[in-house]
């Protein structure tokens, strides 16, 4: 089973919607790869670039998170999804 | 003068003020402040208040390495093709950093040291201090090899009117915190009058300049670095001046993880999860951080203008250039609680991420040879099987 990332968009006042298929390493692969434009610097979880707003679900990290992340982002470098989730773009 | 100094030891402040090399008094470090709590005494990391800082410690010596592992000798060919504009961006930027980590090699020490009271902060600082020494040591690498004689590119930091502008500004936030301290060091809270100038000082005007101060530190790491970043990334995009690339991306991902630890520390007061009294004065001086920010946005809008006044290089001029330091800014004020007040929304300079991470495996294209390795990986794991092959 297939893991799904619906990622929201802001543009404007419409919010529009996209839903992909988790199959990658870690969540920012999987944004790279389906060509949603994503920050990123270090890729190891230490300088928070990668951070995201997560809007429903849940993640796990593949390491520990060095960066700042505040109660509802996630560092999309590092972790993955434990079931389906939503953020924002 | 000498009256009121008397009168700080009469009542007592003056011991408590005092700075102690090892504090005697026997108190629960995790229950201290990070800042103007007891001083340290006993560096022990088995336990944190913190536990952050000690992981940041651990991660900022794995990244340990020597300017002279990096083999720069073939810029110094690259230099001499370079047109006179592109040189004068070349040079202008080294001279900036060189400033930037003259400053914070020992700034961070002499500030902070002294009021810290945990000790997973207290090395994290003298860790992260150090490593800004490493890098003011590899621009004397760069530079060594692109002239043999560098001094008069090291005599016009002090005399260059653009540079001068910037050290002002980044160092007056530090020298005012210390010099508070020191009043407050020496004959503790009250209205001191030094050199026919009056000094109130509190506990409250303390924390106000720390927090100022910490808040321009933050803007130095997260966006100070990043217009000479971009100008040494995009001769490397052309494959010139690789060794100096080379180096200045094993800068900049300290200056990343820098820059983390600050964002912890701003985050830390505001959330209230240290210091109650620096959550308040978070919320009070939000509308002066804001404008700390602002200010070195402005700044580094200004350097690129004064790099690009003789011509721009190829790939970069002085419009995409401040795009790129207003699209970092947004990012790095969203993660201190800041918003972000500028338009833009997409990377105009996308290949920067390319040089800005520390994938070990994945190097950019452009690279002669890999700049990062492991360093002492030992295999402990012995499996019953693994003497398998011996005979006795």
């Amino acid at each position: 089973m297939c893991k799904k990332v619906t990622v929201v968009e802001h543009n404007s006042d419409t919010p529009s919607e996209q839903t992909i298929s988790f199959a990658h390493n870690n969540l920012l692969d999987c944004l790279l790869t389906n060509n949603i434009p994503k920050e990123y610097h270090c890729k190891e979880g230490f300088c928070g670039a990668c951070r995201t707003e997560l809007i429903a679900g849940d993640v796990e990290y593949l390491l520990d998170p060095l960066a700042y992340i505040d109660d509802g982002e996630i560092l999309a470098c590092c972790c993955k999804p434990v079931g389906d989730i939503k953020i924002k773009a | 003068m000498h009256n009121k100094r008397a009168n700080s030891i009469q009542n007592g402040h003056l011991a408590s003020m005092k700075y102690t090399t090892f504090n005697q008094k026997n108190n629960d470090p995790l229950l201290e402040p990070m800042f103007f709590g007891n001083p340290v005494n006993v560096a022990r990391y088995d336990q944190q208040k913190h536990n952050i800082f000690e992981k940041l410690i651990e991660k900022q010596i794995s990244f340990f390495w020597r300017p002279e592992e990096v083999d720069v000798s073939k810029d110094r060919v690259d230099f001499q093709k370079l047109s006179e504009s592109e040189k004068h961006i070349f040079i202008s930027n080294l001279k900036y950093q060189t400033l930037l980590d003259s400053i914070q090699g020992r700034s961070p020490n002499i500030a902070f040291l002294p009021i810290i009271s945990i000790p997973e902060l207290e090395t994290w600082t003298e860790t992260w201090s150090f490593f800004e020494t490493i890098h003011s040591r590899s621009y004397t690498h760069i530079l060594r090899n692109l002239f043999g004689d560098p001094s008069s590119i090291f005599s016009d930091i002090v005399e260059n009117e653009q540079i001068k502008k910037r050290a002002a500004d980044i160092s007056k936030y530090y020298d005012d915190l210390i010099f508070y301290t020191q009043l407050w060091q020496t004959l503790g809270e009250g209205t001191h009058t030094i050199n026919g100038e009056e000094h109130v000082v509190t506990m409250r005007t303390l924390k106000i300049k720390l927090f100022l101060c910490m808040n321009s530190v933050n803007a130095l790491e997260a966006i100070r670095f990043y217009v000479s970043f971009a100008c040494t990334f995009a001769f490397a995009e052309r494959e010139l001046m690789e060794g100096n690339s080379k180096i200045i991306r094993l800068i900049s991902r300290d200056e990343n993880l820098h820059l983390t630890s600050t964002q912890h520390i701003l985050n830390l007061w505001a959330k209230g999860k240290d210091d109650p009294e620096m959550a308040e004065i978070a919320l009070e001086f939000k509308d002066q951080a804001r404008d700390i920010f602002l200010d070195a946005v402005a700044q580094e809008k200004e350097w690129a203008e004064y790099l690009f006044q003789n011509g721009s290089m190829i790939g970069l001029n002085k419009d995409i250039l401040c795009q790129y330091v207003e699209f970092i800014a947004n990012h790095r004020m969203s993660a201190i609680g800041l918003g972000q007040p500028f338009d833009i929304k997409n990377n105009p300079l996308p290949w920067m991420n390319n040089y800005l991470n520390s994938d070990n495996v994945q190097v950019a294209p452009q690279e002669s040879e890999i700049s990062s390795y492991l360093v002492g990986q030992i295999d402990s794991e012995v499996g019953s099987n693994d003497f398998d092959e011996f005979e006795l």
